[in-house]
């Protein structure tokens, strides 16, 4: 990640610890000049690195260690985590080496964790106490100990035009340092290509400077890859593709693209704005984003400090030995709740979507080729600009070819199967197929049984509301009901024969009966038919009911 | 006249319709018609006749809403897609490969003598800045009539508003004057790159500006090996090429053996003889009906690097590609390589793409509607929008450069481009390449196929031979290739190649329409029923109402212009005879009604005396008339 001439002197005194580490456990020593130093002159300038962290060789089961520093053996309390407890079972656990993290606070509390192999365990040890240095160490600092494009660039070729390091846009991956994006559209346009083939995508030359790669961090020499979108953050470590060197990586892509209905189809989030965990990352929302959001929320909350590998959330700082002396042991405590899915991180955090992917089909070849070695190396360096003594040899060198097999793209996406329309003439077709209905016959259905029915109730009701005043009238003043007997005897009548009467629902024969007859007639008389036919529809759309009967009372 | 008068019985013949006025007719087909609504709205009270209305207003717009949501889901002639997944007897696939270097070298030599003296004099040139032993290194003198054809030169670009241009041999004394003041921390600021004009001497020039000096060598040897070679015959080049014999050492097939005579030979421009296994040419493709790499392909070539032409090619290895029976092999878009030295296990999924053509996507079938000539048809070799691309790139070339490039098949009676015919060829060329209008024009009349099959490869790669088998393995396959005891092959250029189906060996995408005209009637049909009880009888009906009122409308307008006629025959004759209206009015006995109305205050002065009202036949009913019905009538 970074160059390791610049950053020794951050790292000199890690350095030399491990290199004393591994001298003591394996009796390994670097270099034959190297004179072995002894034991004591190293107990005397007193490792604050194993003072933190030590480093343990575990007997057996029988919680016994020996610590690599003192050469004492110590009682281990606590829990034990196996890294690889697949091979510890198998009961081969002579060898086994690992560290012991302790709670500060509470040293009673501690954490064994161990690693079946001690190279493992080395790495791992000396990945913490990097990340304890880096946290300590401005941004602008880091970017500058890392490979610059010009550095990093030899040649670029994109569909069939030459392109250098302005193309490139810098980012800083608090692991491997500077990374450069070709093509980010950072500057506002992005570049496309229209025929597929080698020949017009992207094609690089990479400098690998391979003698100034860390010993301990780093054990393999190379360059990561990662196709994505504009604006999708890198995952870089997770899912990056690794570029040999003295080699010709040929990339074919084939572009998919993929669009999932979100609810209530499926549980997938559209932006990830209804997700309550806060994007830190300044990219669009994807299912790591979010995990990884999550996991550095729940450090800061409960370590206090941030993860060194995951951008900072406001108001909070990275993680280092100084401040927080605790948060190694919680770090480990937490990942672990994490992977178990504890955290609930898993379950509040949905995929996206939509997604894009690159299908990439890699094949390398022999490069450069024997005959052509010599005036590729030569001319390169030219490139370089370095003194024509020094060559670049091949091994530093990488070429990368990254391209459209073909531009065919493949979008998948989800249509709903059953729409509201669709169910609605379903619907309808059933209704219509076994019944001849419709919703209008629904609606009369509900006209009739209950409006109407309650309307007829209601009526009844108020005919004899009226009878019963009616009644107490004539009981309270005996010669006013004589003076109205003529007016109500009209009234009645008109009731009954007014068209007023058949406006809401036409009188059955039933009703007809019910009516109240004209009793006070003179010549008792029947009814006038009432036929529809008989109906005066002039009068109908005249009169209206309402006024006519309120002008009676 | 009496013709106007058989049209107006005419028409009353044919308007046998419910009425003669548009009430009475939407009165009529709001009683009969079978959708439901409108009959309620005359049949109901006053307040529920407005609810009725409103409620069929909101269900008919119902309907419609969602008739144009159906009509448009229709019209945009969506697919539903079907996966499958499985193991199956399939065609194995044609399998091309070539070797990463076209030709021998040892053939080409005589050919690009020339170009390399030019080529390794220019770098010295370049790279040792000291003017003394730069010459001394040259015993012949350079064809500098193939350099000035396309020149490399270097740009000083110390300042960047005024960038130097200086040749490499003509003015090769300034630019050795100005590096060697300027001192080697400014080394970096050159830069190479290739002149490009369009006429030798002429001063229409571009260059062409690499940041690397390594890619404009290639570059420039690209484009002048390129005019040296397309004047070399076919058969000549063939011949120059790596025979199968050479290259293909031992073949095994499932069980079967196979030889590099199983293997179908083919010129390919950027790759000189490439050689197709099962391509189905000549012969039935082979079918495998076993996973795994025991029943594959496998392979043993050799590439023999060190024959490989220096400034070509600066990647080694054997270029392959997996492709359908009859296509054409694009090695440049989809080949892999394979690296010597190594085994490289292929295993194959198969993952075909089958489109609906035409509305559902915008593909061809075979290629036959794309308005592009294909020049692959003549491999005999189906269509494919990589050949359809390249046909076009072509064809635009021959149009506006006159010659063909080397790369693409040829067009009738048309040659190669090459420096002595065509000078400014390479400008002409690398102007169009990087046009972005022609790129267009070619990808809008390209279509896809509808088919397409895709071979999805699992590369795995291991070292072979191994440290311990590989002194017998070289010595066998020497033997066998060169009948010779000595070993002439290692681990620079022998390859082994497994290729195989993997469990699972197809995977299928198939489409389907997913709307019908079935589909579309039946939930047209759904919807109307839904909401409304409606058929396609309902709707002839309400057609045949908007006729009658057609109908009504022309009497009513002839009508019209008869009133028009008689009252200006009337302002002629004031005492003219009565008119046909006035008859009909003293005939229909328009009082009637206005004695009824008088008589209702008279009645209820009266003693109530219910009366029987006025029946209400439809004979009777009183109707304000116009002056043209009864015309007739009388008439």
């Amino acid at each position: 990640p970074r160059r390791y001439s610049a950053m020794k002197e951050y790292l000199s005194e890690l350095d030399k610890e491990t290199k004393k580490a591994l001298e003591t456990f394996y009796g390994f020593s670097e270099g034959k000049s190297k004179v072995r130093r002894s034991v004591d002159d190293w107990n005397r300038t007193g490792s604050d690195f194993f003072q933190q962290i030590p480093l343990l060789k575990v007997e057996d089961f029988s919680r016994t260690a020996t610590d690599l520093h003192s050469g004492q053996k110590r009682k281990i309390e606590g829990s034990v985590f196996h890294k690889d407890s697949s091979i510890v079972n198998s009961g081969d656990s002579n060898d086994i080496i690992g560290f012991q993290l302790c709670d500060a606070n509470n040293s009673s509390e501690c954490a064994l964790y161990t690693f079946s192999s001690g190279v493992n365990a080395i790495q791992e040890w000396y990945k913490l106490h990097y990340m304890n240095i880096m946290a300590q160490i401005p941004l602008e600092t880091k970017e500058k100990l890392s490979y610059s494009a010009d550095d990093l660039l030899l040649t670029c070729f994109f569909d069939g035009l030459s392109c250098d390091k302005r193309h490139f846009t810098r980012f800083h991956h608090p692991l491997h340092g500077n990374c450069y994006t070709f093509n980010s559209g950072e500057n506002g346009t992005i570049l496309s290509t229209s025929t597929g083939g080698s020949e017009y995508g992207l094609q690089v030359v990479l400098y690998i400077d391979e003698a100034d790669y860390n010993p301990f961090l780093v054990t393999s020499t190379g360059a990561k890859i990662i196709v994505h979108d504009q604006n999708e953050y890198p995952f870089i470590e997770d899912i990056g593709t690794e570029i040999e060197t003295a080699a010709a990586t040929s990339i074919g892509m084939h572009f998919t693209r993929s669009r999932k209905l979100s609810k209530p189809y499926s549980d997938c989030t559209e932006t990830g704005a209804d997700i309550p965990v806060e994007n830190l990352y300044n990219k669009s929302y994807s299912l790591q984003i979010c995990l990884h959001s999550c996991f550095q929320k729940a450090m800061v909350d409960s370590c206090g400090c941030a993860q060194y590998a995951q951008p900072l959330p406001t108001g909070a700082e990275y993680c280092n030995y100084k401040k927080n002396p605790n948060w190694m042991y919680c770090y480990y405590r937490l990942h672990e709740k994490f992977v178990k899915e504890q955290l609930g991180c898993q379950q509040i955090c949905k995929d996206a979507c939509s997604f894009k992917e690159w299908a990439l089909t890699t094949s390398i070849a022999q490069w450069p080729s024997t005959v052509s070695e010599d005036w590729m190396l030569r001319v390169l360096s030219w490139d370089k600009g370095q003194k024509l003594n020094k060559k670049l040899n091949k091994t530093d060198l990488a070429n990368l070819m990254v391209f459209y097999k073909d531009l065919n793209e493949r979008f998948i996406s989800e249509n709903p199967a059953n729409t509201l329309v669709i169910l609605l003439s379903n619907f309808g077709g059933q209704l219509g197929l076994w019944m001849s209905c419709s919703v209008v016959c629904v609606i009369e259905i509900v006209e009739v049984f209950l409006i109407d029915s309650l309307s007829i109730v209601l009526r009844r009701q108020w005919q004899k509301a009226k009878k019963w005043w009616h009644g107490r009238q004539r009981g309270s003043s005996g010669k006013a009901p004589q003076a109205s007997d003529p007016e109500r005897q009209s009234h009645e009548r008109q009731g009954h024969d007014n068209p007023t009467c058949i406006d809401e629902d036409l009188p059955t024969f039933t009703t007809a009966l019910r009516l109240p007859l004209p009793q006070d007639s003179p010549l008792p008389r029947t009814p006038p038919p009432n036929y529809s036919t008989l109906r005066l529809e002039t009068a109908f759309t005249e009169q209206l009911p309402d006024t006519l009967e309120l002008g009676q009372h | 006249m009496n013709l106007k008068k058989y049209l107006v019985r005419a028409l009353h013949r044919l308007q046998k319709g419910p009425g003669y006025t548009y009430k009475e007719l939407l009165v009529w087909y709001c009683d009969n018609t079978n959708t439901h609504g409108p009959k309620r709205i005359i049949k109901e009270g006053p307040k529920k006749k407005l609810i009725w209305f409103f409620l069929t207003l909101l269900f008919a717009s119902l309907v419609f809403w969602q008739w144009g949501i159906l009509i448009n889901t229709y019209l945009s002639y969506n697919v539903t897609s079907s996966l499958s997944i499985g193991f199956k007897t399939m065609k194995f696939p044609a399998v091309t490969i070539c070797n990463a270097n076209p030709f021998k070298y040892s053939e080409v030599k005589p050919l690009l003598k020339e170009l390399d003296r030019l080529i390794e004099a220019a770098l010295e040139r370049i790279l040792q800045p000291t003017p003394g032993n730069s010459s001394e290194n040259l015993s012949q003198p350079l064809d500098l009539e193939l350099w000035n054809q396309i020149p490399l030169v270097l740009i000083d670009e110390h300042d960047k508003d005024n960038p130097v241009i200086l040749d490499i041999f003509e003015t090769n004394q300034t630019a050795v004057g100005n590096e060697t003041a300027l001192g080697n921390e400014t080394i970096k600021k050159y830069k190479l790159a290739v002149k490009l004009c369009s006429h030798q001497g002429s001063d229409n020039c571009t260059y062409r500006n690499f940041s690397s000096a390594a890619q404009a060598v290639t570059e420039w040897y690209i484009l002048q090996s390129t005019s040296i070679l397309s004047k070399v015959p076919l058969h000549e080049r063939i011949r120059m090429g790596y025979q199968a014999e050479d290259m293909i050492l031992a073949c095994l097939y499932g069980a079967e053996p196979c030889n590099y005579k199983n293997f179908t030979q083919i010129y390919h421009p950027d790759h000189g003889n490439c050689y197709i296994f099962n391509w189905g040419m000549d012969e039935e493709a082979l079918n495998s009906s076993n996973p795994g790499a025991e029943f594959g392909l496998k392979l043993i070539l050799d590439i023999s690097q060190q024959d490989y032409i220096p400034y070509l090619s600066s990647a080694a290895g054997a270029r392959l590609m997996l492709h359908q029976q009859k296509s054409f092999p694009f090695l440049k878009d989809q080949g892999i390589y394979a690296m010597a030295g190594t085994e490289t296990s292929i295993g194959v999924l198969v993952d075909e793409l089958e489109r609906m053509g035409y509305p559902y996507s915008d593909c061809t079938m075979n290629g036959s509607d794309v308005p592009v000539k294909n020049l692959y048809s003549q491999y005999n070799t189906s269509y494919s929008i990589q050949a359809c691309l390249r046909s076009c790139f072509q064809n635009h070339m021959v149009e506006i450069c006159g010659c063909g490039h080397y790369m693409f098949p040829l067009p009738e009676g048309v040659t190669y481009c090459n420096n002595q015919d065509n000078p400014g060829w390479a400008y002409c060329y690398s102007s169009l390449r990087s046009s972005i209008k022609q790129r267009q024009i070619c990808i809008d009349s390209c279509k896809e196929t509808c088919n397409d099959t895709q071979y999805k490869m699992t590369i795995s790669m291991a070292d072979w031979p191994s440290e311990a088998s590989e002194d017998w393995i070289f010595h066998i396959l020497s033997y066998e290739r060169d009948m010779s005891t000595n070993v002439t092959l290692d681990r620079n250029g022998i390859i082994k190649l497994n290729i195989y189906f993997q469990e699972y060996n197809y995977r299928t995408i198939s489409e389907s329409a997913a709307t019908t005209i079935v589909w579309l009637l039946s939930s047209l049909g759904g919807q109307f029923g839904f909401w409304m009880g409606g058929s396609v009888l309902c709707l002839i009906e309400f057609g045949e109402i908007i006729i009658d009122s057609l109908w009504i409308t022309i009497i009513n307008v002839i009508g019209w212009c008869k009133g028009l006629k008689q009252r200006r025959a009337r302002a002629r004759y004031p005492d003219a005879p009565p008119t046909v209206s006035e008859l009909v009015e003293a005939h229909t006995n328009l009082g009637f009604q206005h004695e009824a109305v008088g008589a209702v205050p008279g009645a209820r002065a009266l003693p109530p005396e219910p009366g029987t009202p006025p029946p209400n036949y439809d004979s009777l009913r009183v109707q304000p008339l116009d002056g043209l019905g009864p015309d007739s009538d009388t008439e």
